[in-house]
């Protein structure tokens, strides 16, 4: 039985493109040209995946995503144009996986679908506690950290900090999600403590702090730990 | 124009009773004195000159009154029969007749003429107050501050009360907001507004009021009306002052609008122009990547039998980088108009030039297997307060107009210099002419660099986003060859971290 994903966009050649990538990749793909019409296919028969284009006809994503988020637990990717910034973070941050800036490539829709995929799977994954890439490896459980083969020392909030980029390994974190899960709701504004701590977090990890391996920066959005 | 401190009418019947008195008793004082030396004709001289003095000091009624007096002096005291009012011979009577028009005749051309100079004094002064208010109005550069001005002037020039009000919206508010309009008086101001005339006493409309309502404006533009208080109906000269100042201040606010719309006038004109250049430039720098996706496809579409997979796929790659720049071309273009045409201040945040400009190399790198680009970033950067999306799409358009025009390497460098953050980016790509160095931030006056696809826009954004974050950007040739554009941006306060025993 193959996945089944919702792709929800108003124009007819980037939805016919979409439609057309994704089923050579074997999913099954229905659409939708609107919000309202995206709602009532999630309640008739809910998709492994969504793909939820901005700028819709009918209204604003973000309550979508809402309504979706009440008893839906699959991924949704949002995909914007450029100057949709400040929308798509703000839907980031309500609970979407991922985003895509339009133009895009297939290669890149492809790799943001399988990586929200694995995380979430059809059934509920097991929590991610461990990470291994490039001769780093992350256990949350034991707390450790090794680079090289060599125990790295992190500070509390270092620590925490890289835990909850792990626990969404290869998927954006926005500032805000990192400052409320590692700091608190009444740090959400202090988004200078998030720097200079990825900043540390990166000269202990990284071999080259000002092109990063790992902890890739999103400009304007967010952190993405790097998974491949 | 009000007098300064004035008198009570008691006080005032007091002093003209006093002069009166003095004026009278001085000719009989020195008439009796030098009695023996002097006629009853140089008496009545004496008596004259009282006359003629009172009539310059005193008003129309005491003057009179002193003329009438002093005749009956000159006959009590001096007269024969002395001390009586009788007058025994003819020739004294028809003296004292005579003396009596002559004071009366003296004191009413005294009081004409004292009228005639005070009058002359109120327009003088009225004169120079227009004047001044002219003069004022002329300085004005806004129509609140005219109004001011023009509601000081009227409330100097008359005695009562005054009101000027402006209308905005349909309301009619005071100039200051102390200022109480009473419906009644609301009602007279846009009566005036709405009949484009005066209203009140001596105007023929309106004349049972007790103030005048002068409309501010002409038929075709209404800026507000005024409301004088307390005046008379006969005073014409008052109420044409009153218009006169109106009309002045009228004039003013004509000027100030019309030149309010020229301005704007002017500015929706340069704004027509630089979209003009902007569309034409746009529309030139589109021109080459979409003749290029058209003609990829369709030699695809009609000669792909004939072709390898390999030229096949050269092709592709043609059209996907083609899409690709027109995207960015697009991107930069509303970027841009949003900067020319946001009044919104920027949303800025702290943020790492580390994190930015390394997130714009690895997407470089990714996107063209672009191994030219070489990043030096002095250790220990501090936090800068910008836009990150901007920032990145400063560094990007930098970084792709340095690696279009050059073959060799391009180094970003960011540093701290002479307490700015400064980011550079140098290539080795054929020397900008000095000339060029500052054009070259003008949107689409590219300078001729071997007429590849120009990143003039992308420059002129640049430069755009360095000015909206306060900052400095130039160009200048590099001492062994090729170019290094600097940008300079302000360093703020850093925040500390706030202790949470979070040692490493």
């Amino acid at each position: 039985m193959s996945l089944q994903v919702l792709v929800v966009e108003d124009d007819r050649s980037i939805r016919e493109m979409m439609r057309q990538a994704l089923s050579l990749e074997g999913f099954t793909v229905r659409t939708a040209v609107s919000l309202s019409e995206a709602g009532s296919m999630v309640e008739n028969a809910t998709p492994d995946l969504m793909l939820l284009d901005l700028g819709l006809p009918d209204g604003d994503g973000a309550a979508l995503l809402q309504r979706v988020r009440l008893t839906h637990n699959f991924p949704v990717l949002v995909v914007s144009a450029r100057h949709q910034e400040a929308q798509k973070v703000q839907l980031l941050d309500a609970g979407a996986d991922d985003y895509l800036v339009k133009p895009f490539s297939v290669a890149e829709l492809l790799a943001r679908i399988r990586v929200a995929l694995r995380h979430r799977g059809t059934t509920v994954a097991a929590a991610v506690t461990r990470h291994t890439l490039d001769g780093l490896e992350i256990d949350l459980e034991a707390r450790s950290v090794h680079l090289a083969g060599a125990a790295l020392h992190l500070t509390p909030t270092e620590f925490n900090l890289l835990a909850r980029l792990v626990r969404s390994a290869g998927k954006v974190v926005t500032h805000r999600q990192l400052l409320l899960d590692v700091w608190g709701a009444e740090f959400v504004d202090h988004t200078h403590y998030l720097r200079l701590y990825m900043g540390q977090l990166r000269a202990k990890l990284e071999r080259n702090p000002a092109e990063p391996r790992h902890l890739l920066t999103e400009v304007g959005v967010g952190y993405r730990l790097a998974t491949v | 124009m009000t007098n300064s401190p004035t008198l009570t009418p008691d006080n005032r019947t007091g002093r003209y009773a006093v002069w009166l008195l003095v004026l009278l008793a001085v000719p009989t004082g020195v008439g009796l004195l030098l009695d023996a030396h002097i006629t009853v004709m140089t008496q009545s001289m004496l008596y004259v000159l009282a006359v003629v003095v009172g009539a310059y000091v005193l008003p129309a009624a005491a003057s009179m009154a002193c003329a009438v007096l002093a005749v009956v002096g000159l006959n009590f005291f001096f007269v024969p029969p002395r001390w009586t009012f009788a007058v025994d011979s003819q020739e004294h009577l028809v003296a004292l007749v005579v003396m009596m028009v002559v004071a009366l005749v003296i004191s009413q051309l005294s009081q004409r003429l004292r009228r005639n100079t005070a009058l002359a004094r109120l327009h003088a002064r009225r004169a120079e107050q227009l004047q001044t208010l002219a003069s004022q109005l002329s300085l004005c550069t806004d129509a609140a501050a005219a109004a001011r001005a023009g509601a000081r002037h009227v409330a100097q020039a008359f005695d009562g009360p005054t009101v000027l009000a402006l209308q905005s919206d349909g309301q009619l508010s005071g100039v200051d907001a102390a200022t109480e309009i009473t419906p009644s008086m609301q009602d007279g101001l846009r009566a005036a507004m709405r009949e484009a005339a005066v209203l009140g006493p001596g105007t023929g409309r309106w004349p049972g009021l007790n103030a005048w309502y002068l409309p501010l404006g002409s038929g075709q533009q209404m800026y507000g009306a005024v409301c004088v208080q307390n005046i008379e109906a006969s005073d014409d000269a008052g109420r044409e002052h009153a218009q006169a100042l109106s009309a002045l201040l009228a004039q003013a606010l004509e000027r100030l609008r019309l030149g309010r719309e020229m301005a704007m006038a002017n500015e929706r004109n340069t704004r027509q122009q630089l979209q003009n250049t902007f569309l034409a430039a746009v529309s030139h720098d589109l021109r080459t990547p979409l003749a290029a996706m058209v003609g990829n496809a369709s030699s695809l579409l009609t000669q792909r039998d004939k072709m390898t997979t390999d030229e096949q796929a050269t092709l592709l790659d043609g059209i996907v980088l083609s899409a690709t720049h027109l995207s960015r071309l697009t991107e930069n273009t509303l970027q841009l108009v949003q900067l020319a045409n946001s009044d919104q201040p920027l949303a800025l945040d702290w943020e790492s030039m580390e994190e930015i400009a390394g997130a714009c190399v690895a997407r470089h790198r990714q996107a063209g297997g672009e191994t030219r680009l070489r990043l030096h970033l002095a250790a220990g950067l501090p936090l800068v307060r910008v836009n990150a999306v901007l920032i990145a799409q400063l560094l990007d358009n930098l970084l792709d107009n340095a690696l279009k025009y050059s073959e060799d390497a391009v180094d970003l460098k960011v540093r701290v210099y002479n307490g700015h953050m400064q980011i550079l980016v140098q290539d080795r790509g054929p020397v900008i002419p000095k000339e060029l160095q500052t054009q070259i931030f003008e949107p689409y006056s590219r300078g001729d660099r071997s007429g590849k696809q120009g990143a003039g826009l992308g420059l002129a954004l640049c430069r755009a986003i360095v000015l909206a974050h306060g900052g400095r950007i130039s160009l200048r040739a590099r001492q062994a060859g090729g170019n290094s554009f600097r940008v300079c941006l302000p360093l703020s306060v850093e925040p500390s971290l706030a202790p949470s025993g979070d040692a490493p």
